[in-house]
């Protein structure tokens, strides 16, 4: 959205990782465990794109609507802020932030066509509900930024335009991770394009050593990255429903 | 909002009124801008969501009025939205008008509008090194503490982040006066030159103590601008015939803008005739602007 992410709002809210992997207390009580907390944060980024893809919106607005998901529940319990309603919220209040308004009522009409759950079929008050409730959760800071923008001109400057699609599709599983509330966006990206050149098998260790950024933190992100991919490529469904349904039961 | 108690009602603004309220606990005076939340079908209105990001992003600086905090209220089941702003006296319309008009009608301080024009420049600058540009400024728009000297930029409303490559942006955003030519052209590229042509007819206005180009429509404004200008052509503004509302015009020749501003200084002169430049590209930008030695004699270790 802006031109100087160090100025930012986003850049002072950057956590660490050991405060985005803490199971809220609520949930926690009800037996949720970290592992869960995070297959439900997959899961329901896996949702926002679902729903994205029908209401066409631009890619930005969908990593802005999982940032938002991904810090609510860095304050919030999944407990009180329950996440099949928060997640199209956030894609509502993201396509307002980005200027691409999506209507509630196109949300509403998808949210019914891809839930067969009769627990999920909000109507559009519930959505102008939370609306409400996120907007304080998120503290008003609505300005996000992406490693969309510094990816294509890093790979500009690297000499490998080309390679931009593979890396955007490595940048776009990021956000089924809590990277982006914890690193600055570049450096997402140059994770990216390290593990795009280490895959492509092109050499650029030259390059990157002329950007003098931490390569230690830019390995780290990739090696978390891939990690991800060895563990969550594919999301057994009855883990997930195990998991949401220990938010469902009743105190 | 028990915490604050309403003065007066001292404004519209795009999207509610804005009234002077006391902090109850603190005795800090604020202004609450209340956002006209037409929860029909779409909750709160993007407008306000923009400006409330916006001016989380931009109110760190001191040449922008400070959000302090957004109140959400409950009134009779239908939510409402404060924007909590730190409160000044006045806005420099009122403030140039209390110099034409009244018991005391006198020129602004030499040393005021320099004052002044630095403050909108650094506040200029700011939004635009965030990447937004503010599209509407204007007199009204611009905040003022009269006895400590103070300029802030309120109304971000209009603001809008921009990307590189710039896209096109919808029309009809600028207050006529101030709206830069390329605008009334229909361009299909909104620039930072947008704001800094405004900066322009601002620092005049504050000189003559009446607008610059007071067109009363588009055409009018136009034709404001040609006449003080100079008629621009391909030579003085490539392109220029090519914008989606270029038609023929009747050809003038460019006036000396000094005769525009007449009790304005040289150095400030050029200053002004870089900011109406008809090429946005050619137009300075806020931050080169900071340097030009029309400040050089203003103490800049206080900014």
């Amino acid at each position: 959205m802006a031109a100087n992410f160090w100025a930012s709002s986003h850049s002072k809210q950057l956590l660490e990782q050991v405060e985005v992997d803490v199971v809220p207390q609520l949930d926690k009580d009800r037996g949720v465990t970290l592992d869960e907390f995070k297959l439900i944060k997959v899961h329901m980024t896996n949702y926002i794109w679902r729903l994205a893809q029908y209401v066409k919106v631009r890619q930005r607005v969908v990593a802005t609507a999982v940032s938002y998901f991904r810090r609510v529940y860095t304050r919030k319990s999944m407990t009180e802020y329950d996440p099949p309603l928060v997640a199209p919220t956030c894609l509502y209040l993201a396509s307002k932030a980005e200027e691409s308004t999506v209507q509630a009522r196109l949300l509403v009409f998808y949210i019914r066509k891809l839930c067969n759950d009769e627990r999920h079929k909000y109507e559009i008050k519930d959505i102008l509900e939370m609306e409400m409730k996120l907007l304080e959760a998120l503290d008003y800071y609505l300005v996000v930024y992406h490693p969309y923008r510094p990816l294509s001109q890093l790979l500009q400057d690297a000499g490998l335009p080309d390679l931009n699609h593979f890396a955007w599709g490595i940048v776009n599983d990021t956000y089924k991770m809590d990277l982006i509330l914890i690193h600055p966006p570049y450096m997402i990206a140059l994770a990216c394009i390290y593990i795009t050149t280490v895959l492509k098998d092109k050499d650029k260790i030259s390059w990157f050593e002329e950007l003098r950024v931490d390569m230690n933190i830019v390995k780290n992100i990739s090696l978390e990255i891939l990690d991800f991919y060895d563990n969550f490529r594919v999301i057994p469904e009855e883990r997930i429903a195990v998991a949401l349904n220990k938010l469902r039961v009743k105190m | 909002m028990e915490k604050y108690e309403k003065l007066e009602k001292v404004g519209e603004g795009t999207y509610g009124k804005v009234y002077k309220a006391k902090d109850k606990s603190s005795g800090q005076l604020v202004a609450l801008k209340k956002t006209r939340l037409e929860m029909d079908e779409e909750g709160i209105p993007p407008t306000a969501l923009r400006e409330i990001s916006l001016l989380q992003l931009l109110s760190q600086s001191i040449y922008i009025v400070r959000l302090l905090c957004v109140e959400q209220v409950d009134k009779n089941g239908k939510p409402l939205l404060y924007l909590v702003f730190e409160y000044l006296d006045t806005d420099l319309k009122k403030y140039i008008d209390s110099h034409r008009k009244g018991l005391n009608p006198r020129p602004l301080p030499p040393k005021v509008i320099q004052s002044f024009l630095y403050q909108l420049c650094k506040g200029v600058a700011h939004c635009h090194s965030h990447g937004v540009l503010h599209r509407d400024l204007k007199p009204q728009n611009l905040l003022v503490d009269k006895d400590n000297g103070i300029l802030k930029i309120a109304d971000l409303g209009l603001g809008r982040a921009f990307t590189v490559p710039l896209k096109s942006y919808t029309h009809e955003i600028v207050t006529l006066w101030y709206r830069a030519p390329e605008v009334l052209l229909g361009t299909a590229s909104y620039s930072t030159g947008v704001d800094m042509w405004s900066v322009g007819c601002i620092f005049a206005e504050m000189v003559r103590r009446q607008a610059l180009f007071a067109g009363d429509s588009e055409l009018q404004q136009l034709l404001h601008i040609f006449r003080l200008l100079g008629t621009p052509n391909e030579e003085l503004w490539p392109g220029v015939s090519k914008f989606r509302d270029w038609h023929e015009y009747p050809e003038w020749a460019p006036q000396n803008i000094a005769r525009a501003v007449p009790t304005l200084e040289s150095t400030g002169v050029d200053l002004l005739s870089k900011m109406l430049q008809y090429d946005p590209s050619k137009r300075i930008e806020a931050k080169e602007a900071l340097k030009h030695p029309y400040f050089n004699t203003l103490d800049k270790s206080q900014y």
